[in-house]
């Protein structure tokens, strides 16, 4: 009987590059895809993974050439088919998300439209008035509010999480047999890409569709998946139920993979322990607000309220993360704290001098302690420089020793980030991502700073390169006494690297505690979301369906007064529409902008869901 | 409401650009060489003559003060009159200075609204013939880069662009009027005598639009929205005309009104070689013979035309991409 529910079935499919004979970017690939199934894929980068989505509705372009193998759809094999019976297949019957779900729609042209010329083009005999409302229709099943207006709205005025729902909208509009979802949870926030797991979760129930999920995240896949194959250099090396995956795997590459996993929870696991030193920064209190002209209005401004009243100490020698999703305001913190700009309220102290009294001598002084690092490794660096002019530059600009004494400094940098000295007098080109980020570090070693501040600096880095530029940033902490800042989305790096952690909400530190008290036992119920959201293999302190959050951040426009939280959060009171809670100390140490903070303990286990 | 509050920025700011200009130019023309009122009696004047006119048309106020006069009179729509044309036809430079007809000046506005029409009408013919020629060419290349369609638009736009118009306008009259008789090509008579000097202009202008709509339609097909286009199920012909054209077309509008001035430039030269009596012609005359007011006119005229087509370019971009802000 299962046998007949089988809808898709590949059978070796072998792809390679038309000006390589030899090449082979898939290899061999076969599986069977059964109606309701979710069939999970992950792979890393370069692993053939949206080749394979494109290949199985032979959607290649060139250099990459289909060289054997067969799909095969309803007793047809698509490979063999002519692209006029294709098209009456492909977008009807077999669906197709992408990783890019801004870009996956013309820009100017409203996404109902778009469906509708979807819709049309698929099925020539329906008309306009039946697409639309079954636009209109499927709009509201994934749960997009208001879909009458949004409707009408164009790809630019969505968030990413709101377009993804218009594009598994576009897929399963036409209700196809076959859905295939490539990697699209990858740009979006955790507690966005959360919410869509669930929903394509709830969607194969609704729609009875057998969906091919690829992930580049062995976690995510694992919570959606019936079954997962694991790809490596274009072949599958495993196929298996996520349990049997992750509880015994069988390949080593499996192995591997897992064993690279970062964890986050369990036994053994803890955070660095913060430690008690002087403190090196205060922040106390900075606003920034930006006015933006209104669209299309005369002398209407809108007052973007990026930073609201943000107060942060940062001590010596330790690593402080700043969490928070996209639009939290992390970037503009990120602004203030290296004084590219300057706050309109409040104040920052370094080692005691408040940034905003120094003449501009001393403050070019004192900058040179304070080093910004970006996360782009490509734009940030000249392409004609020779690597060591780019390292000297720094002191070149500030003139802080004699000409003859920056080469031997600069080559003590390369040393330390553990970049080859031989590369002095050669160019950027062709040096991987983490050998340019090494370039940046040591431009910012040598002027001897004492606080290095990493806005995403590590997330285009993969794992292996990742943990490498951390124990570089290890040692240097360890001979220098550095301090970091951390901003990042990545919440498995801030468990494992930073000894506190500040959770930012539409502009504010919600919560800064110590990692052990944040990840073990956060007080507020952003910081608990969050934490639920992230996919991890680990088991969760807090369930995430009890915690997953509905809906996105309000506009930084338009804060709602009382808690600005409070639209989003599941424990919210009628006090939190009125008062806008203060940051209350926690027993650890810690602090908490909520009600329910400071409140008896019982209250708070209860809200903690214990 | 939108609509409104664009089109009042946009207006105010258009009058200031045309006041700089009319300043400018009114204030160049008063530092060339030439008194105005020795132009206009005639060489033959005595100098009692000559002084008495300047007196009569207030040249000896400061500059200042007779630019705010002429001021005064463009919001009445008064530009002027001639220095030398007569109401009746024929400039009058030769005749004697105490010759009557010579108070019978036409006026500026009167010229230019007879001409603007004609010029009008061969840019616009110029533009439709430029853009039959480029879309083609253009559309395909973008299409196919590096194949066949886009060294022969490469090749093609590299011959037009090395074609001076004026070569080439006196090659097509031999053809077209004299070997072959089917188009005329000198004067005015009809809207035949338009095609030959649109055509003209059309190919000087065709290698900008060949080049922007293939560059940019090679962009945009490399974009993922288009890339994505047929797993989503559209078919290929509509993803090239309603998505990549469309999104071309923005690149397109741009070119339209920042090369404006060249389509001008080139409508003076080819009204001059096919006698058109146009606004291209008037201005000639004007410059050689020193006729100031039509000078004035005509350049506060063009670039009221600059002004009105930028707005309505960008507003016409803004309709088909509502990311730009108007
Ligand atoms: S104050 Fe109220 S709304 Fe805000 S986080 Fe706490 S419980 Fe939720």
């Amino acid at each position: 009987m299962s046998e007949d529910k089988t809808v898709l079935c590949v059978r070796d499919l072998t792809v390679g590059l038309d000006n390589d004979p030899a090449a082979r970017i898939l290899d061999g690939i076969s599986f069977d895809l059964k109606s309701g199934e979710i069939l999970g894929l992950i792979g890393e980068a370069g692993s053939g993974k949206t080749v394979l989505a494109r290949a199985l509705v032979k959607g290649l372009g060139a250099p990459l050439v289909t060289r054997s193998g067969a799909v095969h759809y309803k007793g047809a094999d698509l490979l063999g088919l002519s692209e006029r019976k294709l098209s009456k297949i492909r977008g009807k019957e077999i669906g197709y998300i992408g990783a890019n779900p801004q870009g996956s729609l013309d820009p100017t042209i409203p996404v109902g439209n778009q469906i509708v010329e979807k819709l049309l083009s698929v099925s020539p005999g329906m008309s306009r008035k039946a697409a639309t409302e079954r636009a209109l229709e499927v709009l509201a099943a994934v749960r997009i509010p208001s879909p009458e207006v949004r409707f009408h709205e164009y790809p630019f005025q969505f968030s990413g999480g709101m377009m993804q729902r218009v594009m598994i909208v576009d897929a399963l509009v036409t209700n196809p047999a076959v859905l295939i979802a490539d990697n699209i949870t990858q740009p979006l926030d955790v507690t966005v890409a959360a919410q869509i797991i669930r929903l394509i979760r709830d969607l194969r129930e609704q729609f009875s569709t057998a969906i091919l999920f690829i992930s580049s995240s062995l976690p995510v896949a694992e919570t959606v998946a019936d079954e997962v194959m694991v790809l490596q250099s274009g072949r599958i090396v495993e196929k298996a139920t996520p349990t049997a995956l992750v509880q015994n795997p069988q390949h080593d590459y499996t192995k591997s993979l897992l064993s690279r996993l970062p964890r986050i929870w369990g036994e053994g696991i803890s955070g660095p322990e913060a430690a008690d030193t002087r403190t090196l920064m205060t922040v106390e209190d900075v606003h920034r607000t930006y006015f933006v002209r209104k669209k299309g209005s005369f002398r209407g401004v809108n007052a973007v309220q990026a930073v609201r009243g943000v107060t942060l100490d940062i001590r010596e020698g330790e690593n402080i993360g700043i969490v928070g999703e996209s639009g939290c305001g992390k970037s503009t913190l990120t602004r203030l704290l290296a004084w590219l700009e300057s706050p309109q309220a409040g104040s920052i102290r370094f080692a005691g001098q408040d940034l905003s009294k120094l003449g501009a001598k001393d403050l070019t002084k004192l900058r040179q302690s304070f080093q910004l690092l970006l996360q782009d490794p490509y734009s940030s660096l000249p392409s004609r420089m020779p690597i060591g002019r780019i390292i000297a530059e720094p002191l070149l600009i500030h003139g802080l020793c004699k000409r003859s004494e920056i080469r031997g400094r600069v080559l003590a940098a390369m040393r330390e980030v553990g970049l080859d000295p031989a590369l002095e007098n050669q160019l950027t080109v062709g040096l991987s991502a983490g050998q340019r980020q090494r370039i940046n570090i040591a431009r910012a070693l040598v002027l001897e700073p004492r606080l290095m501040i990493l806005d995403e600096t590590l997330s285009a880095l993969d794992q292996v390169e990742q943990s490498k530029l951390f124990e570089v940033f290890d040692r240097l902490q360890k001979t220098h006494g550095f301090t970091y800042i951390f901003i990042s989305h990545d919440m498995a790096l801030v468990r494992k690297v930073c000894h506190r952690v500040a959770v930012m909400y539409l502009g504010r530190i919600v919560e800064f505690a110590d990692n052990n008290a944040l990840f073990d036992n956060p007080a507020h119920p952003y910081s608990r979301a969050l934490l639920s959201a992230v996919p991890t293999l680990d088991d969760h302190p807090f369930s995430s369906d009890e915690y997953l959050l509905e809906g996105e951040p309000p506009s930084p426009v338009h804060i709602p007064p009382g808690c600005s939280f409070r639209s989003r959060c599941p424990l919210a009171q009628e006090i939190c529409g009125r008062v806008d809670p203060v940051a209350q100390v926690l027993p650890g140490g810690g602090s908490a902008m909520c009600h329910l903070v400071g409140q008896d303990a019982p209250a708070r286990s209860l809200a903690a869901g214990k | 409401m939108y609509l409104l509050n664009f089109l009042i920025r946009r207006v105010l700011q258009g009058l200031v650009v045309l006041l700089i200009v009319s300043f400018a130019i009114f204030a160049l023309l008063r530092v060339v060489p030439g008194d105005p009122a020795r132009l206009i009696v005639g060489g033959m004047a005595p100098d009692e003559v000559v002084v008495q006119k300047a007196e009569e048309l207030g040249l000896n106020d400061p500059i200042v003060v007779q630019y705010v006069r002429y001021l005064g009179d463009l919001a009445r729509g008064d530009l002027g009159n001639s220095f030398f044309r007569p109401k009746s036809g024929a400039t009058v430079g030769a005749a004697a200075y105490d010759d009557p007809s010579r108070n019978e000046r036409a006026e500026v506005l009167d010229l230019i609204l007879e001409r603007i029409p004609l010029t009008l009408q061969l840019a616009g013919l110029s533009v439709v013939f430029a853009l039959i020629i480029s879309f083609p060419l253009g559309v395909a290349a973008g299409l196919n880069p590096g194949k066949w369609q886009d060294r022969l638009a490469f090749f093609s736009g590299s011959v037009f662009v090395s074609l001076p118009n004026f070569w080439l306008g006196i090659v097509l009259a031999q053809l077209f009027s004299i070997k072959l008789g089917i188009l005329p090509s000198i004067g005015y008579k009809g809207f035949e005598y338009t095609i030959l000097p649109a055509f003209v202009l059309a190919i000087g202008i065709s290698p900008f639009i060949i080049r922007t709509l293939s560059v940019s339609i090679a962009q945009i097909m490399h974009e993922e929205f288009i890339a994505v286009a047929p797993l989503r199920g559209l078919k290929r012909p509509r993803i090239v005309v309603a998505h990549a054209i469309r999104n071309a077309s923005i690149p397109l509008l741009n070119l339209f009104g920042i090369q404006l001035g060249i389509l001008l430039g080139g409508v003076l030269v080819v009204e001059l070689i096919f006698d058109y009596p146009g606004l291209g012609r008037l201005t000639i005359n004007a410059v050689l013979q020193r006729d100031f007011p039509i000078i004035q006119g005509v350049a506060i005229f063009i670039s009221a035309i600059f002004v009105f087509i930028n707005i309505a370019v960008d507003l016409a971009a803004s309709f088909i991409d509502p990311r730009l802000e108007y």
